[in-house]
């Protein structure tokens, strides 16, 4: 049976946490088909493949260069596509490098291309499920060519315990086309420090049930120990207290992160537009019937100023002990 | 510079889904039909690119039915010269197909810069763009938020996780835009009545499917019930408990 | 001492005359076209269709007009984005100006298979035999938003130009000459600076521009205004409120009811109409000359749901829209005298061309379209705009079944005007001597003269399922107007509290509410009905494509 080839990432030598997962997704898959999984790690000399056997993967191709250091589109597409020609599929990571290097792959291979994918199982003939229309529906597709090339988004799959062989294997590296296509010069620190609403995976939002201006700290405050961003409801944001590019909801961003807690949000459906795929949803308010609760996995009623105050100094225990 | 920009028909992103009879498409009945949000930021970026060279041409192609005419009009209405459109079924998602038809088609342009919105809002497979640029052999940045070209150069900036990756390049090139890169123009009036005299080219073509089919559409599983875990500041043990045990978020 | 009565005239800003009515020179920069019809509904595009067919007609016989560029222009980002009605409509305007087409192919909807009207009691529904007025056979139950866009291919397919997002700020004038319209200026931020995606108003010019924007039209307001064109009684109207629902339970004919929950001195009813086999379209119109400040045409279609009429309709299902719109009911009294002038002419809704016992004023809109593109062709023909020769428009209309129908339910609305059943006595007389008794013309105030009697809300809370909030509500209208756009409404400085609560009862979609005493205003909510320009602070249009985006109503 061909293997699965799992295409992992790196950054600075330093195995990225997602790619845990698409070893995961891709044991799954291999599994069912009694296939082995080989790993694919492309970057600079000095690579360790340490704990991916125990994540999952059988064999690590390591394809190392100086020149790999940088995500290089098309080269690390070439060698990730002659790594997957003989595989019954390919998997990696929904990141941004993985969005656009798993299309590239597809087209070298000749291979049909998925991304979201939610859940894939299959021997022969591989079933995918995946959102489509911005997640209002799920599309189950069947794909007869083998092999695909299939795309995960992080936190859809939990990395497991393996305990795979991860024998290393060097892979040679093709010399650069000259002149060179296109080249990674740099990864520019970004302009804002600040955590972008719409990409942080932890979101805490205020809304009319934080009283005062001067009173959001409470929300800065829980989403700082959280590592998370803050976001705001349109009456905050009307009120001047917070920009427009922190507010949730029809008329302001779409976000969907791990978890959203809503601080004196009443739950309007506009904000339940910006926010209601999260998947995980808390509730503070003090008005027991607000419609936030209707939607919150948990909630504690009660007053914003009080609780979220509280919240953070109980997360602040478990960071800190 | 020759500009092509590759252009989408889709459902209003505030359009209600409804799965049709058939369990496997959605009924298209009073959904409102849009060009696709993305595409829009490259339209307008392949008009600035222009403007500020002081001269040019953009080619917006699109494939799919009739019906995408009134898109490829939005386009020519910004500012676009003409349309090309490529009649065929399309047996959606297959991205490979759309984008070894579109290659097959620019191919024939000479253009120097091809630009892509990042994904469809429909099926959302973010892949199209660097398909086409894969199987042109051009050099493609994906998801861009800054373009500068100059003298058949160019730089591209895009997001990645913790930073911001700058890539140079040589044209010709393709590019796919994110939201951001620019803020596309309301066609004005004048725009909207030129429109109809560029011209728009039809052709019909076959697509080569890749070995995929949709079997089924299904709306996304209700959300389970929540549960208050209690009132005031003393709740708050119980709540970190569940987000930490329950639902792992912690 | 707490005011007890508030007359809402006394607390309204006038009309803006001087920015409606333009006589600047026109722009360097602007489009000349030789007909332009203001506003994208069933009116202006029957209208626009009508006249290109007249004209290729005209050009096939051989020495006809040329080429003539006719436009409209539509306020709502796409066509039928801002139309809602009930409704059930006559085919007949459909026929005339598509001979052509087999009666499958007209958007016609559900054919009307049965009907019942009730007179409500809280917890009754007594049903009483159809009013002749009200039968509806050879009707269709329609969406308007539907009807609205296939005329809008229509329109296309023939030639006209229609241009959606556009909403028309004044009237371009020359001298007594109306030349064309200027559009409203896009992205400016809260407070009217030009923000990053600013354009500013165009000029549009046409030899004859057809006023078409609906009930309570501003720029037909304004003209007659200033031209001093006068009816016999000013024009009146009513807020309807409507949602639209997936329903569970088939329903197979049309139901009108009276009564409850409206007081006794208020007119109005509701209406329950099948759209398709599962979704039906449900509203409550109430006339403006309410006498309560707290009368709440929106929390009364709430609490209407839940009356075992309507309820079972309802439950299970899921509400799809939700939007709102005046409709003019002075009938045939309340008709300006003069419909045209140099340059220009008006149609439909903005000239009160409703009848309202049986609740029809789509057709009559198609058809002043199909009147005014003669009148138009005529016009083009004789090289002459003036209204000596659009004064056709006038004779078409006053000869038209139009006419003739709302001059036989003249005063039947208008009887209404001393309660319920004062009124159904005298309607009932009406219409049983066809018109004839009691026939002198009774005479009505504005809407904003009638006084309304301060009066503590009732409390309102909404389920959230079958009963919303109006900023639910304004969600289901698709109303995704940018939270920074200008206050496009004029209202009087230092408004006193029983007003500013006023303004919130009578708003159905949130617009007003009362913050410390005072009166806030939420822009971005306004579905544009026009309840607030007739009672309260005056209506302007807001830039191209805000507003609500019906789909089906």
């Amino acid at each position: 049976m061909a293997a699965i080839l799992a295409v992992l990432e790196q950054r600075n030598g330093e195995i990225k946490r997602v790619s845990h997962e698409v070893l995961a997704a891709a044991r799954g898959l291999a599994d069912g088909m009694g296939a082995e999984v080989h790993a694919l790690l492309i970057g600079a000399p000095g690579m360790s493949a340490d704990g991916l056997g125990g994540a999952g993967a059988d064999k690590v191709l390591l394809a190392a260069d100086d020149s790999l250091g940088l995500y290089q589109a098309h080269r690390y597409a070439y060698i990730a596509a002659q790594a997957g020609t003989d595989k019954a599929a390919v998997v990696l990571a929904g990141t941004a490098m993985g969005k656009d290097l798993g299309p590239r792959i597809a087209a070298r291979m000749g291979a049909p291309y998925f991304n979201d994918v939610k859940t894939m199982e299959g021997s022969g003939e591989i079933t995918i499920t995946r959102p489509m229309y911005s997640g209002k529906a799920i599309a189950t597709v069947k794909i007869t060519a083998s092999p695909c090339v299939l795309s995960v988004p992080p936190n859809a799959f939990a990395p497991v315990d393996a305990g795979k062989a991860g024998a290393t294997e060097d892979v040679a590296v093709p010399a650069p086309v000259e002149p060179a296509r296109a080249t990674t010069v740099e990864i520019k620190e970004p302009e804002h420090a600040v955590l972008d609403v719409a990409e942080a995976s932890i979101v805490v939002a205020g809304g009319r049930g934080v009283k005062e201006e001067g009173d959001f700290n409470v929300v800065e405050e829980l989403a700082a120990a959280l590592n998370g961003a803050v976001g705001a409801s349109r009456a905050v944001v009307d009120n001047g207290w917070r920009s427009h590019s922190e507010q949730v909801g029809q008329t302001g961003k779409t976000v969907s992160p791990n978890l959203y807690i809503a601080l004196g949000i009443s739950g309007a459906i506009q904000h339940l537009a910006g926010m209601r795929t999260s998947k995980v949803i808390v509730a503070v308010n003090k008005d027991p019937d607000a419609p936030i609760f209707k939607v919150a996995d948990y909630g504690i009623v009660g007053d914003v100023m009080e609780v979220a105050p509280r919240l953070t100094e109980e997360i602040k225990k478990i960071s800190e002990g | 510079m020759k500009i092509a920009v590759c252009v989408k028909r889709v459902p209003d992103t505030e359009a209600r889904i409804k799965v049709g009879g058939d369990g496997k498409s959605i009924e298209e009945s009073g959904v409102k039909f849009v060009l696709n949000p993305f595409d829009e930021y490259a339209v307008e970026e392949a008009i600035k690119l222009k403007e500020t060279a002081g001269g040019g041409e953009i080619v917006v192609v699109s494939l799919g039915t009739d019906a995408n005419q009134e898109t490829m009009r939005t386009a020519l209405a910004m500012g676009a010269d003409k349309g090309v459109l490529l009649k065929a079924d399309v047996a959606a998602p297959d991205t490979l197909a759309v984008a070894k038809a579109l290659a097959a088609e620019l191919k024939e342009g000479g253009y120097d810069l091809i630009l892509f919105g990042k994904l469809a809002v429909d099926d959302g497979c973010h892949a199209v763009g660097a398909m086409v640029a894969e199987l042109m052999e051009l050099p493609c940045v994906s998801s861009i938020s800054k373009l500068e070209i100059a003298d058949g150069k160019g730089k591209a900036e895009r997001e990645i996780e913790g930073g911001v990756e700058v890539v140079v390049f040589s044209l010709p090139a393709a590019a796919t835009t994110e939201k951001g890169l620019n803020e596309p123009r309301y066609p004005a009036l004048k725009g909207i009545m030129m429109a109809k005299k560029k011209p728009l080219e039809k052709k019909d073509i076959t697509l080569e499917a890749s070995g995929v089919e949709l079997t089924a559409l299904a709306y996304p599983p209700e959300r389970k019930e929540g549960r208050i875990v209690g009132e005031g500041p003393d709740a708050v043990p119980a709540l970190i408990d569940a987000l930490k045990n329950e639902a792992k978020v912690l | 001492m707490a005011r007890t009565l508030i007359t809402p005239s006394e607390f309204q800003a006038p009309l803006p005359q001087e920015a409606l009515i333009d006589s600047g020179p026109p722009d360097e920069e602007r489009i000349d076209m030789d007909v332009l019809f203001v506003g994208g509904g069933p009116a202006g595009l029957a209208g626009a269709i009508m006249l290109a067919k007249l004209i290729k007609e005209d050009n096939e016989k051989g020495d006809g007009v040329g080429e003539v560029s006719i436009g409209v222009l539509e306020k709502a980002g796409s066509l039928g984005e801002h139309s809602l009605s009930g409704a059930v409509v006559n085919p007949r305007p459909f026929r005339e100006l598509f001979p052509e087409l087999k009666d499958e192919d007209l958007p016609f909807g559900t054919p009307v298979t049965g009907e019942s009207v009730y007179v409500l009691r809280e917890k009754r529904a007594i049903r009483i035999p159809t009013p002749p007025s009200m039968k509806n056979h050879g009707n269709y139950v329609v969406s308007v938003c539907e009807l609205v866009r296939w005329l809008g291919e229509k329109a296309e397919e023939a030639g006209v130009d229609v241009f959606a997002g556009f909403p028309a700020g004044s009237l371009r004038v020359e001298g007594e000459k109306v030349i064309g319209v200027k559009t409203v200026a896009t992205g400016l931020d809260r407070d009217g600076n030009p923000g990053s995606n600013f354009m500013p108003a165009s000029d549009i010019l046409a030899k004859v521009t057809a006023l078409a924007e609906g009930s309570r039209g501003m720029l037909a307001q304004a003209y007659m205004e200033w031209q001093r064109i006068k009816a016999d009684n000013p024009q009146i109207f009513a807020l309807g409120v409507k949602e639209l629902w997936e329903t569970k339970k088939p329903l197979d004919r049309v139901i009108h009811s009276m009564g409850w929950p409206l007081p006794n001195n208020a007119f109005g009813g509701s209406f329950l109409y099948p759209l398709e086999s599962n979704v039906v379209s449900l509203g409550l119109v109430v006339g403006l000359d309410y006498r309560s400040t707290s009368l709440d045409v929106h929390e009364l279609l709430q609490e209407m749901k839940l009356h075992k009429l309507f309820k079972p309709y309802l439950e299970g299902g899921e509400m799809i829209e939700w939007g709102a719109k005046t409709i003019p009911e002075g009938g045939y009294f309340s008709v300006p005298s003069r419909r045209c002038g140099h340059g220009v002419v008006m149609l439909g809704d903005s000239i009160g061309l409703v009848d309202v016992p049986s609740l029809k004023g789509v057709h009559y809109a198609m058809q002043s379209g199909i009147y005014a593109a003669q009148a138009i062709f005529g016009a083009l023909k004789a090289g002459d705009y003036s209204a000596k020769v659009l004064h056709k428009y006038d004779r078409l209309l006053d000869d038209s079944y139009i006419i003739k129908d709302m001059h036989k339910t003249r005063n039947v609305r208008l009887a209404y005007n001393k309660g319920f059943y004062r009124g159904s006595m005298k309607a009932g007389l009406m219409t049983i001597t066809g018109g004839r008794f009691p026939g002198k013309k009774i005479k009505m105030e504005p809407d904003a003269a009638v006084p309304k009697r301060v009066k503590p809300a009732k409390p309102f809370s909404p389920d959230g399922t079958l009963t919303i909030s109006k900023v639910d509500a304004v969600y289901k209208s698709g109303n995704i107007t940018r939270d920074d756009i200008p206050c496009h409404l004029i209202a009087k400085e230092g408004v006193e509290t029983a007003v500013a609560e006023f303004y919130s009862h009578l708003c159905p979609a949130g617009v007003y509410e009362v913050e410390d005493g005072k009166l806030t205003i939420n822009p971005p909510n306004c579905v544009d009905c026009k309840a607030t320009d007739i009672l309260g602070p005056r209506w302007t249009p807001r830039e191209g494509g805000a507003g609500p985006a019906y789909k089906r109503m």
